[in-house]
């Protein structure tokens, strides 16, 4: 089984659940755009051009080879995802396979983002983007409700004043 | 801005000056060259002799003259509207005719400044100052260009302001011959700072050599060079471009490796190098976000290193990494360390330094353990590192390996992650994340007990200060 992370996942506070729909939305755009892609030899078989059988099933068997197991692990990425507001810093962990944790000490924080999308609007959710100066050491909490989001940065305003070096 | 003009219009005794009257030809020489250019293939089916006889000598004559008198129109215009002033508090820098841009840099915020030598200013004996300034990170103020003496002499001036001097030679700075008596000073000064670390030309061009990415681009351009000799005709499609592309990346190494100097001043360091363009640039040490030490696999054997660091304020760069020497060895590499990071938390530094560029886990470094073998077979020995009281030291790299050196306080943000081949095998790796550029802190593959035992000293070590 896998081995422990720095700080145990339990004490997160995880996604909206409503944000694996907003990342269902996405797939279903997304991987939509590429099965039409994946469908114009299909089209031109059918319209009468001289295309082999395995041109015109190759294309769509890979996008739904790749579209598919995107679709499974949807849910365990959202479960995955999650922030956790401690005395000195901001810990922020995704992924289910490749796993990270950010830990970012609300002294080296810059400025804060709330930003939501139309989909994710139409759940009521926003995601919030925690910068320091270092382009690389960025923490993104997805799938938070608006109220919440609103609520945490202004946490983290505060707390980034006063931890202030 | 308002207040700005106003300071800018003058309130003070110091008067306006103008830049070297040659600086629009520097800046501008291109323009010349084009102009030719165009008359050129516009002619080209006329002979020499065609061009100036009869009539068409007059037409030759006037066009050259009208396009002469423009461009020295355009010339005069851009040198008479580009004004610098110093006073005690600022430096102005006013410029443009139609489009008037108005800049000031605070003296007291100009934290550095360089010197820039472009080939053509280089030939006509001038150079251009350029402001690193604290609290503006966008652009930097350029003034160009004056003679070199003047700017050695105004950069001395400045800087002596910058630390709340006031030198008596900078009491009539307007005059020029206060500036050319400062001028034989600041080269007697430069010549006097310790030198740090220099490079031969020698070892310059035989560590370039020695990269394996310069390796492969001299095999891929020689076999296409074979094969096109060898009759195969399409590849000359293929060579010219790889040939620029790999001349232009081998040209820029040699260029800021070109008579390398690092010499120790009181802020800092100080760096100057430069084939056709020299630049001298200053480092002071407080900027200095993190510092990598890379040894290339070949040079390993000869002992040579490159060591980078990541600076705040040097936007100008085009470079993400400041290099502050292209290849010494291990001697430049510890004086070098020596001013950058004067304290590296432990006391038998040098030993500790020795073994943070080479391989082992001597002085207290946690290496990987042997199960992290099969992940990376060529770097599991190498990797390593060890949590000083002021600084994260951190090996990583298999081919070209790397020693980085991110103090506590300049860590921005950490990250640890687990890829699925680590987790069966108890493996972790942890990230530090610095400003200013792209070297960071990496504890690569380390037993995940000790990468969740280290981040967590490190959140407390990050916090104390």
């Amino acid at each position: 089984m896998a081995t422990a992370t720095p700080w145990s996942p339990n004490n997160f506070t995880p996604a909206h659940r409503d944000y694996a729909k907003v990342k269902f939305t996405t797939w279903a755009i997304t991987w939509g755009l590429f099965l039409l892609a994946a469908l114009v030899p299909a089209v031109l078989a059918v319209t009468g051009v001289g295309i082999p059988l395995w041109l015109v099933l190759s294309p769509v068997l890979l996008v739904l080879a790749i579209a598919l197991p995107a679709l499974r692990i949807i849910r365990r990425q959202v479960a995955a995802l999650g922030y956790l507001e401690r005395e000195e810093d901001f810990i922020v962990r995704s992924g289910v396979m490749w796993r990270k944790q950010v830990v970012i000490p609300y002294g080296r924080m810059q400025y804060v983002e709330v930003n939501s999308g139309p989909l994710e609007r139409r759940y009521g959710l926003c995601q919030l983007t925690l910068n320091t100066a270092g382009s690389a050491a960025t923490a993104h909490v997805y799938g938070l409700p608006e109220r919440e989001g609103q609520a945490l940065r202004e946490r983290l305003v505060a707390a980034g004043e006063e931890k202030m070096l | 801005m308002s207040q700005a003009e106003e300071l800018a219009t003058g309130d003070s005794a110091e008067p306006w000056q103008r830049v070297h009257p040659a600086s629009p030809f520097v800046h501008g020489w291109l323009a010349i060259i084009g102009l030719g250019y165009i008359y050129w293939q516009n002619t080209d089916d006329l002979s020499w002799a065609e061009r100036f006889s009869g009539t068409r000598l007059m037409w030759t004559v006037a066009g050259a003259g009208i396009a002469l008198a423009v461009v020295l129109i355009f010339y005069f215009l851009s040198w008479y509207f580009t004004r610098y002033k110093l006073t005690s508090t600022h430096v102005y820098v006013n410029s443009g005719m139609l489009f008037r841009s108005q800049k000031q840099a605070r003296i007291d915020k100009v934290q550095g400044i360089d010197i820039a030598q472009p080939l053509v200013a280089r030939l006509l004996g001038l150079a251009e100052l350029r402001f690193d300034v604290a609290d503006s990170s966008e652009s930097v103020l350029r003034l160009s260009f004056l003679r070199k003496a003047d700017a050695h002499a105004l950069r001395v001036v400045i800087l002596e302001r910058a630390r709340g001097e006031e030198p008596a030679a900078a009491q009539e700075s307007g005059s020029h011959d206060a500036a050319d008596r400062a001028a034989a000073q600041p080269q007697a000064a430069a010549d006097a700072l310790p030198l740090m670390a220099n490079v031969p030309i020698g070892r310059l061009i035989g560590s370039m050599f020695l990269q394996l990415p310069v390796m492969f681009g001299v095999l891929a351009c020689l076999a296409m060079l074979v094969l096109w000799l060898a009759g195969v005709d399409g590849i000359i499609a293929a060579l010219v471009p790889a040939a620029l592309a790999f001349g232009s990346f081998y040209y820029k190494q040699l260029n800021q490796g070109w008579n390398f100097t690092a010499s120790a001043s009181d802020t800092g360091m100080r760096i100057s190098y430069g084939l056709a363009d020299t630049r001298q640039h200053s480092i002071p040490a407080g900027r200095v976000q993190a510092i990598s030490v890379t040894a290339p696999f070949f040079w390993r054997m000869l002992g040579w290193y490159k060591v980078e660091v990541n600076v705040l304020g040097t936007k100008s760069d085009d470079a993400d990494n400041l290099q502050v020497l292209p290849v010494g060895d291990f001697e430049s590499v510890a004086r070098i360390m020596g001013i950058l990071l004067p304290d590296l938390g432990v006391a038998n530094q040098r030993e500790v330094l020795a073994t943070a560029v080479s391989t082992g886990c001597e002085h207290g470094f946690t290496g990987s353990p042997e199960r992290a073998k099969p992940l990376s077979p060529g770097a599991w020995k190498h990797q390593a590192f060890l949590a000083t009281g002021t600084t994260v030291i951190s090996r990583y790299g298999w081919l070209a390996r790397q020693a980085s050196f991110v103090p506590h306080n300049r860590v921005q943000g950490m990250s640890w992650g687990q890829g699925p081949w680590e987790q069966g095998r108890k493996l972790a790796g942890v990230r530090l994340h610095c400003a200013g550029g792209n070297i960071i802190g990496y504890l690569h593959q380390i037993d995940a007990d000790t990468a969740a035992e280290f981040i967590r000293a490190q959140t407390r070590r990050l916090v104390e200060r």
